[in-house]
């Protein structure tokens, strides 16, 4: 019996799944590797019947991403599952490391490791970000937005998912945050900042769930009042609640800004316009701070000098 | 390896509990019964650590839909069967339906029948459901629900083309996923009885005790997800057509039916709820079909009393 079941849930993208299910093998010494094509409508289903060594399970319907995951949960036999998403990578022996960070703490629900972020052609940028807390009760950081956390850097004790239920397909997007809280709610969780995946970054056209970041972050603004009614939320201090709903908010504010002034100078107005028009709305005195506009008018001012140094090209 | 699951969703029905997995170990020879506790307050885990059953416990509550769907993923076998707590699982029935599903690989799922039966229970006279239609059942379930829950088993494998149950449809996800395996596979039927169904009523605190719910939910799902299926959306517009009015007739029907037992439990709030919402939902069907069922009552009392004169 494997020790742990790699869930990689797809939906049209072939290319990218040839190489993700090759990290994915390559990230423990027993893995059992479960691809869910959600009903793609391209060459999915031939390119995952030349892959060898994984489980390939096809829905005929689209499920969405956490129905997805949810019928690689069906699939699985391990006592221990992971999550890897179609556009990213699993590192060599990263899973044998959680294995052993989770093994040794039989109370915890998960474990998290670090991200390296890539381009989109997966080439790493060379930063990483990584879940920056203390292991143990990490429900608050969870809601808070404070702990790193994407469904390709976490490994779950199956167990435990038994006790909060399967992944919510009501909260697309949000799902995965989600189930990190009700696990956090009453689980002990295990940090680790060595990094175990490499998260391919979108950019406003990449056409990834979170491309459209403003209209996703409203959706995660949203989704955490959900998260505030969790029992454990209501009975913590309206004070405690307001606050960690203020830090989300300047999180998903300062993300949006900084976000908008990045792809500034490579032309995105629109997608800088509705990042900072949402990070407005989500966190107002916030998102209006001297900083954030600084940030912006230095994206501006980079695009204006390239424009005008392309407009006048040297010795022209 | 066992040959069925049994997956027992429960809440606070410590009393009930045991009935039914007694019930669900004599129906199957080689059941994996699974209990999940749906985060009961009552004496449930202590219940389920006498009778040595397989007990999984969510810390929160999940519903009906939830609960089945982790009782899914933490069972093995090759078939699947959902009891519910307060229903009992007739003697063999579990291995019988198995080794005819397993002997017809195109099926998806058996159905037999169930007995009604009281809070105890026991048999009260009567079953369900008259018909038992058999073969390619996706239509005829798309006009109403003849397959009761507890007298199902399917395979597991339907599960990994169509997805788990969906959580969104509280007390309707059973016909959603007859629905979708029949869109998919055959079904087999014995016209056997193999459960005992507990009828609910107005005091049971089941969740059949406010039926308008029900109604509102299924009529949501025939239109805006199972007349949008593949299937349904490939056949002529006329089918689905007919398809629409035949659950609107037959809801109506059941609307009007409940509404009279509200008024016959001497609930005039039960009634004017599920009143209300049939004549909302189907105005033309359900006061038809009121205004009939008014005038048989009229009709019968008048000729009550002039048999009494």
């Amino acid at each position: 019996m494997p020790r742990v079941s790699l869930i990689i849930p797809t939906f049209d993208r072939p290319h990218m799944l040839a190489r993700c299910v090759e990290s994915a093998l390559a990230s423990g010494a027993s893995v059992e590797v479960i691809v869910v094509d959600d009903a793609s409508t391209d060459a999915t289903a031939e390119v995952c019947r030349r892959l060898g060594g994984i489980t390939y399970v096809r829905l005929e319907h689209n499920q969405g991403v956490a129905g997805a995951r949810n019928t690689g949960l069906l699939a699985s036999t391990a006592d221990y599952v992971a999550f890897l998403d179609d556009d990213d990578l699993r590192l060599p022996g990263s899973l044998d490391l959680q294995l052993s960070l989770l093994e040794a703490r039989p109370e915890a629900a998960f474990v998290a490791g670090g991200v390296v972020l890539a381009d989109q052609n997966l080439v790493p940028t060379g930063e990483t970000a990584v879940p920056r807390a203390e292991s143990g009760d990490v429900f608050w950081q969870v809601v808070e937005l404070g702990v790193h956390l994407i469904p390709s850097s976490v490994v779950v004790r199956k167990a435990c998912l038994f006790e909060v239920g399967l992944f919510d397909r009501r909260t697309p997007g949000t799902d995965d945050w989600d189930m990190w809280a009700r696990l956090a709610e009453s689980r002990a969780a295990v940090l680790d900042e060595r990094p175990v995946c490499v998260y391919r970054t979108p950019t406003p056209g990449s056409g990834q769930g979170s491309s459209a970041l403003g209209r996703h972050m409203l959706a995660v603004v949203r989704h955490q009042s959900k998260l505030l009614s969790l029992p454990r939320a209501l009975a913590a201090p309206a004070a405690r609640r307001r606050a960690a709903r203020r830090n989300a908010r300047r999180r998903v504010a300062d993300t949006l800004s900084w976000r908008a002034a990045e792809h500034l100078p490579r032309g995105a107005f629109r997608f800088a316009a509705s990042n900072f028009a949402a990070a407005l709305r989500i966190s107002p005195l916030w998102a209006a701070r001297p900083t954030h506009f600084r940030v912006l008018f230095r994206g501006l001012a980079t695009l204006l000098a390239e424009r005008n140094a392309r407009a006048s090209p040297p010795g022209g | 390896m066992p040959t069925v699951s049994v997956i027992i969703p429960t809440r606070n029905r410590a009393a009930l509990l045991p009935r039914a997995v007694e019930s669900a170990r004599l129906a199957g020879a080689r059941a994996e019964v699974v209990v999940v506790d749906d985060a009961s307050t009552d004496a449930t885990p202590e219940v389920c650590a006498r009778l040595g059953v397989r007990h999984l416990r969510a810390r929160r509550r999940l519903g009906p839909g939830g609960a089945r769907n982790v009782g899914l993923v933490a069972s093995t076998a090759e078939f699947v069967s959902f009891l519910d707590d307060d229903d009992v699982r007739l003697p063999g029935s579990l291995d019988a339906q198995a080794a005819a599903l397993a002997s017809s690989p195109g099926a998806g799922l058996i159905y037999g029948r169930v007995l009604y039966g009281d809070g105890e229970g026991r048999p009260t006279g009567g079953s369900y459901p008259e018909e038992c239609p058999r073969g390619d059942i996706f239509w005829p379930l798309l006009r109403r629900n003849f397959i009761p829950c507890p007298a199902v088993v399917f395979r597991r494998e339907c599960l990994l083309r169509i997805g788990l149950l969906d959580e969104d449809a509280p007390g309707v996800e059973d016909w959603d996923l007859w629905v979708r395996i029949a869109e998919q596979y055959g079904a087999l039927s014995d016209e056997r009885e193999v459960a005992v169904w507990r009828r609910p009523t107005g005091e049971s605190g089941q969740f059949t005790s406010r039926p308008e719910r029900l109604h509102r939910l299924a009529r949501r799902l025939h239109r805006e997800k199972w007349l949008r299926l593949p299937r349904a959306a490939a056949a002529g517009a006329d089918v689905r057509r007919e398809a629409a009015r035949s659950f609107a007739e037959r809801e109506s029907r059941l609307l009007v039916w409940e509404a009279a037992e509200g008024l016959k439990a001497g609930s005039f709030r039960g009634f004017a709820r599920v009143a209300l919402a049939g004549a909302r939902m189907y105005p033309l069907g359900f006061g038809g079909k009121a205004l009939g069922f008014a005038a048989r009552r009229v009709g019968r009392v008048a000729a009550g009393k002039n048999l009494g004169r």
